[in-house]
C-alpha cells in the first residue's frame, strides 16, 4: 500500500512538473537559450556549399570562417576557396548584438587588390555567395529582434523538441515569421520554416549530423530548401575547432586583404 | 598543364597552383567593324606557405593578334611576405592601391595605370605593379603602412599607330617614345609613403602622405630633322601627396570621400604648381543584389587661369589625346608647339570635373552579372560608358559579352570617339 501510494505521488509528481515545464519556459527563453549555448570564444570551420537548381545541376562554393567573440559581440572572417573566380575574396564582418545597431562589413576583391566598406542593412535581403542563406542567416541575432512563442512540444527522429515561432519585429527582414524545432537535450535547432510577407512558406532548413566536437554541440549540416523557386542549398561544416588560439589583430582589414590569418 | 593543376601539401609548406586562361575579342561597332583588340592569355599564380611566410608569383603568358609587342611572357607580381602577431612585411614586385574611390585615382598614386588599351580592360590589368617594400604595423582599429619603392614605375602610355588606342591616333609622323629622360635607377629617386588608416565601428578613415613623381608624363616633343619622326620624351618630376578618405555605412548607404593635395606637381606648360583633388561618392545596396554608385571627382589646379580649353587640339598634322584626369589625375600631354618649352597650356583646366555612375545587379543566382559604369566629363560633356554581362556557364567558366560606348567632340574621350567597340571574352578558372 505504502508502495502504491509512492508511485501515485511520483506519477503526479512528473505529470505536474512536465506541464509545469511546458508552461513555464517560455519562447523567448528557449530561444535565448539556444543563442547562449557554449560554442567556445573562438571557432574556425571550413565550409562547403552545394547549390542545387530544380533541375537538379550542382554548384560548389568554399568558405574558411574564423570566429571571435568579442563581448556580447562577434568578429568573423572568411576567405573564399572556390571557385577560381572568387578564390583570394574577403569577407569581415562586426556582427553586433544591439537592436538596431547594423553590421559593420568589409569586402575584399583580390582582382581589384581593394577593401571596400559595405552596407550592412542589406545583409537581410542578400543572399550569400548564390545560396539560399542570406547574409543575416550566417551572422548571429539578438534574441529580442523577434517575438517568440512556445507553440508546442514535438518528437522528431526520437529526439524531443520545443517548436517555437518566432515573428519578425524588423520590417527589413525577408521572412515574417520562422518557425523552430529545438531539441532540448542539445539546444540545436532541427528544423526552420521561415515564412514570407504574405505568411507563405518560403524556406525550409534541415539541420542534421548534430554532435558533440571538443564538448559542444553543433550541426555539422544544414540543407535549405527554398520551397517557392525549389533552389537548395547542402551547407557542410568541416574539420570544426573550437577555442581556437587566435588573437583579435587576426580578425582585421589587414588580415583580409592577406588572404589568411 | 597536369603540373599546373596539382595542389601539393608537404608537411607544413602549402603550395598552390592557380590561374586562369581567357580570350578577348572586340570589333569597332562603327566604319569597317575593324579588330579593337584580340588577345588570349594563360595567367599562372603560384603560392607557397610554410608558417608565416608566404611567396607568391603570377605570370601572364599573352598571344596578341594585332600588337607583336604585347606578344610575351611577363612576370606580374612576385613578392614574400612575412607576418607576425602586429606586423606584415612584404618585398617584391606587388600592386599596391590606396584609398576608397571606384575606378579613379586620387590618394592611389603608387601603382601606375597601362593605358595600352586605354580602360577598355579589366581593371586588374590597367594597374602597373610596382618592385616596393612594403611594411604594415597591424593593431585592431588602426593600420600603420609604410612603403618603399626604390625604382618608380610610370603610366604606360601608347603610341604605335598599330594600337587603335595610341594616344596619337592620328599622327602623320612615326611617332619614337624617347624613355632616356626618365629618372635615373638611384636610390635618390626612391618613393616613400606612409597610411595611418582607421577601421571603426561605423567609419573607416585614413590619412596619408607620399614622396613621389608625376607619374603620368609631361611628353616634350621634337621632330627629327627630316621632320618625319617625331621623338616623344617623357617628363617626370617630384611631387609630393597629402592625402586623407572615409567610408562609413549608413542604413542602405556607404558614403565615400577622399581628398589629396599636390605639391609641386609637374603641369602642362611645364610649370611646377600646387593642385588639390577630391571625390564624394555613394554606394547604395538597396538588396536582392543591386548595387548602384556614383561618384564626383573635382580638381583645382592653383594658379591656372585657362577655364575653357580644347583638350585635343590639331597642331602641325600631331593630334595628340589627353587621357584623362580620371585615373592621371592631370591632363598632361603637351601639344603646344614642338620644342617650345614655355609655350602656354592648351589642353588643361584649372578645374577638372567628372562624375562615374555605376549599375549592378546579379540574377539567377548569382551565374547571370549585368553590369554598366559610366565616365561622364562634366567639363565638356563627353562620356565612356561600358556595360557588359558575365554568365557563369559552370563554376569555372565565364561568358562576358559588352559594348564599350564613346560619346564625345572634345575632351578626353574625344580620342576614342570613333573606337565605340562590341567585346567577348571567355574565361576559363582553374
Amino acid at each position: 500500500m505504502i508502495h502504491f501510494k509512492y508511485y501515485i505521488v511520483v506519477l503526479l509528481s512528473m505529470f505536474f512538473l512536465s506541464k509545469l515545464d511546458a508552461q513555464d519556459i517560455s519562447g523567448r527563453t528557449i530561444m535565448q537559450q539556444v543563442k547562449d549555448r557554449p560554442d567556445g570564444n573562438t571557432r574556425y570551420s571550413e565550409m562547403t556549399m552545394k547549390l542545387i537548381n530544380k533541375r537538379g545541376r550542382e554548384r560548389v562554393r568554399k568558405v574558411k570562417s574564423y570566429s571571435m567573440d568579442i563581448g556580447v559581440d562577434k568578429k568573423t572572417i572568411m576567405f573564399f576557396d572556390y571557385p577560381g573566380d572568387v578564390k583570394g575574396t574577403g569577407f569581415l564582418t562586426w556582427d553586433y548584438d544591439q537592436i538596431g545597431k547594423d553590421d559593420d562589413k568589409w569586402l575584399y576583391l583580390p582582382a581589384m587588390k581593394k577593401t571596400r566598406r559595405i552596407s550592412g542593412a542589406s545583409a537581410k535581403k542578400d543572399y550569400f555567395m548564390g545560396t539560399d542563406f542570406t547574409y543575416d542567416d550566417m551572422g548571429s541575432r539578438n534574441v529580442d529582434e523577434d517575438e517568440h512563442k512556445l507553440l508546442r512540444e514535438e518528437t522528431i527522429d526520437g529526439h524531443n523538441c520545443w517548436v517555437v515561432e518566432s515573428t519578425s519585429k524588423d520590417s527589413r527582414d525577408i521572412y515574417s515569421k520562422k518557425i523552430s524545432w529545438i531539441r532540448k537535450d542539445c539546444l540545436v535547432a532541427v528544423k526552420v520554416e521561415y515564412y514570407d510577407k504574405l505568411d507563405k512558406l518560403h524556406r525550409k532548413l534541415i539541420l542534421s549530423e548534430i554532435n558533440k566536437i571538443n564538448g559542444f554541440w553543433m550541426a555539422q549540416k544544414l540543407h535549405m530548401e527554398n520551397v517557392q523557386t525549389m533552389h537548395q542549398t547542402t551547407l557542410l561544416i568541416e574539420h570544426p575547432k573550437f577555442n581556437i588560439d587566435l588573437a583579435e589583430n587576426s580578425l582585421t582589414v589587414a588580415k583580409l586583404e592577406k588572404g589568411t590569418i | 598543364m597536369l603540373l599546373l593543376l596539382l595542389s601539393l601539401q608537404v608537411g607544413a609548406q602549402e603550395l598552390k597552383l592557380n590561374g586562369f586562361a581567357d580570350s578577348y575579342h572586340a570589333v569597332r561597332s562603327s566604319g569597317d567593324n575593324d579588330f579593337m583588340s584580340s588577345r588570349s592569355r594563360l595567367r599562372t599564380e603560384l603560392s607557397l606557405t610554410k608558417g608565416n611566410s608566404y611567396l607568391f608569383a603570377s605570370l601572364n603568358s599573352v598571344h596578341n593578334n594585332i600588337l607583336n609587342d604585347e606578344t610575351k611572357i611577363e612576370l606580374r607580381e612576385a613578392f614574400l611576405q612575412y607576418t607576425a602577431n602586429n606586423w606584415d612585411i612584404k618585398i617584391g614586385r606587388q600592386i599596391i592601391i590606396w584609398g576608397v574611390t571606384d575606378a579613379m585615382r586620387i590618394t592611389d598614386q603608387i601603382s601606375p595605370m597601362d593605358y595600352t588599351e586605354f580602360l577598355a580592360r579589366d581593371y586588374d590589368d590597367i594597374r602597373v605593379p610596382v618592385n616596393a617594400a612594403r611594411i604594415k604595423l597591424v593593431k585592431r582599429k588602426y593600420t600603420w603602412e609604410f612603403v618603399l619603392v626604390p625604382v618608380p614605375e610610370f603610366f604606360i602610355i601608347p603610341v604605335s599607330s598599330d594600337n587603335p588606342w595610341s594616344a596619337f591616333y592620328n599622327a602623320t609622323q612615326k611617332i619614337v617614345l624617347d624613355e632616356q629622360t626618365k629618372p635615373k635607377t638611384t636610390l635618390k629617386n626612391t618613393e616613400l609613403g606612409c597610411r595611418f588608416s582607421f577601421f571603426l565601428s561605423g567609419i573607416d578613415f585614413s590619412f596619408s602622405a607620399l614622396h613621389s613623381w608625376n607619374k603620368m608624363p609631361i611628353f616634350k616633343q621634337q621632330y627629327s630633322p627630316e621632320r618625319d619622326t617625331i621623338f616623344l620624351s617623357p617628363l617626370h618630376k617630384r611631387m609630393e601627396m597629402f592625402g586623407c578618405d572615409f567610408s562609413a555605412p549608413i542604413s542602405e548607404f556607404v558614403i565615400r570621400g577622399e581628398m589629396a593635395s599636390f605639391i609641386n606637381e609637374l603641369q602642362e606648360d611645364r610649370s611646377r604648381k600646387n593642385s588639390v583633388h577630391y571625390l564624394l561618392g555613394a554606394d547604395w545596396y538597396p538588396g536582392n543584389d543591386w548595387t548602384a554608385t556614383i561618384q564626383y571627382s573635382h580638381k583645382h589646379i592653383n594658379g591656372l587661369s585657362l577655364n575653357k580649353r580644347s583638350t585635343s587640339t590639331k597642331i602641325k598634322g600631331l593630334q595628340a589625346a589627353a587621357i584623362p584626369g580620371i585615373l592621371a589625375d592631370n591632363v598632361n600631354y603637351s601639344n603646344g608647339d614642338l620644342d617650345d618649352s614655355t609655350s602656354a597650356p592648351k589642353n588643361i583646366h584649372s578645374n577638372s570635373k567628372l562624375m562615374t555612375f555605376g549599375i549592378t545587379k546579379k540574377l539567377i543566382r548569382s551565374l547571370l552579372l549585368l553590369s554598366t559604369f559610366t565616365y561622364y566629363d562634366l567639363n565638356n560633356h563627353g562620356l565612356f560608358n561600358r556595360n557588359y554581362a558575365d554568365y557563369s556557364i559552370s563554376d569555372q567558366i565565364h561568358l562576358i559579352a559588352g559594348y564599350d560606348w564613346f560619346e564625345a567632340s572634345e575632351g578626353m574621350f574625344a580620342t576614342y570617339k570613333h573606337n565605340s567597340e562590341y567585346w567577348i571574352k571567355a574565361k576559363f578558372c582553374f
